[in-house]
């Protein structure tokens, strides 16, 4: 495993724990915090899906 | 033993039958109560016992050996029940339904949806080997760690799904519910596109060349991080 792979897997348990919080804090009504960490689990998703992909086959 | 003999006779029963057992359940902790709930009108009771008829429909109609029954019997049941939750929205509302009811509830659907998509149980099938002797080695064995991500992606997923009971009115706990949803979809989609990535066969690239294709998404994170702490600064 790279580090790069361990980046991976840290950014998609960053995005669990972003929705986490933004879930909870669309719970709370509280919409404009719970946008802000629902954009950061987004895009932390995204980033380790980039990061995680493999290359052109063989 | 016991649960040999009851598995035997489980894989006994047809496709029908067996999503038959969660689809009580399921009926019987989220759409029976909404229907006999105080003040539901007749129709979200008679739309509950549509429901139950539409269950046993299937499972006769699979008795009858017809496999034809057993969509229109799915669809009936779905509909019925969405219809009883629609005569009776009053009864969804975040007062009335506490949080193990409706986590009891969401897994009984859960175990409905898998019962009805997946083929039936079968019992021991010994007899319909084809080749005698061994077991045949596998082309290529399952690597390791493989369930260490998607099980970490359901932790993850599941763990969504126990935030917002208590949202202050219905609308916004349908919202909390459905966002829930869908971001355990895609953690639970990307954990298992992490773990199938190490098995395909790749061209090696440097770590370099694997950073800067996700130099996007990092710096667009590094803004919102930055923003974050702007807005904490702000107070």
């Amino acid at each position: 495993m790279q580090l790069v792979d361990l980046l991976a897997i840290l950014l998609a348990a960053a995005a669990g724990a972003a929705f986490l919080v933004g879930e909870s804090a669309l719970a709370r009504a509280e919409d404009l915090t719970a946008l802000y960490w629902l954009a950061v689990g987004v895009v932390s998703l995204r980033a380790a899906v980039q990061i995680a992909q493999p290359g052109a086959r063989t | 033993m016991r649960s040999g003999a009851m598995f035997e006779r489980l894989s006994r029963m047809g496709a029908a039958a067996q999503a038959t057992v969660p689809g009580l359940y399921a009926w019987g902790v989220t759409v029976a109560p909404a229907a006999w709930a105080r003040g539901a009108p007749a129709l979200a009771k008679i739309a509950a016992g549509v429901a139950v008829l539409a269950l046993i429909g299937g499972v006769v109609g699979e008795r009858l050996g017809t496999d034809r029954a057993r969509t229109p019997s799915l669809w009936a049941f779905v509909l019925a029940s969405a219809l009883t939750w629609s005569a009776s929205p009053a009864s969804l509302g975040p007062l009335r339904i506490d949080a193990p009811r409706g986590i009891a509830g969401m897994i009984g659907w859960a175990l409905f949806a898998f019962a009805t998509a997946a083929p039936a149980l079968r019992g021991r099938r010994v007899e319909e080997r084809l080749v005698e002797g061994e077991d045949l080695a596998p082309r290529k064995g399952l690597a390791r760690g493989d369930a260490a991500y998607v099980t970490g992606g359901a932790l993850v997923a599941g763990a969504l799904q126990l935030i917002g009971w208590r949202a202050p009115t219905a609308e916004r706990a349908l919202l909390v519910r459905f966002v829930a949803l869908a971001a355990g979809l895609a953690v639970l989609g990307v954990a298992a596109q992490i773990a199938l990535a190490r098995h395909a066969p790749r061209v090696q690239r440097s770590p370099a060349r694997k950073l800067r294709r996700a130099m996007g998404g990092l710096v667009v994170l590094a803004l919102l991080g930055l923003t974050g702490v702007l807005f904490l600064l702000r107070g």
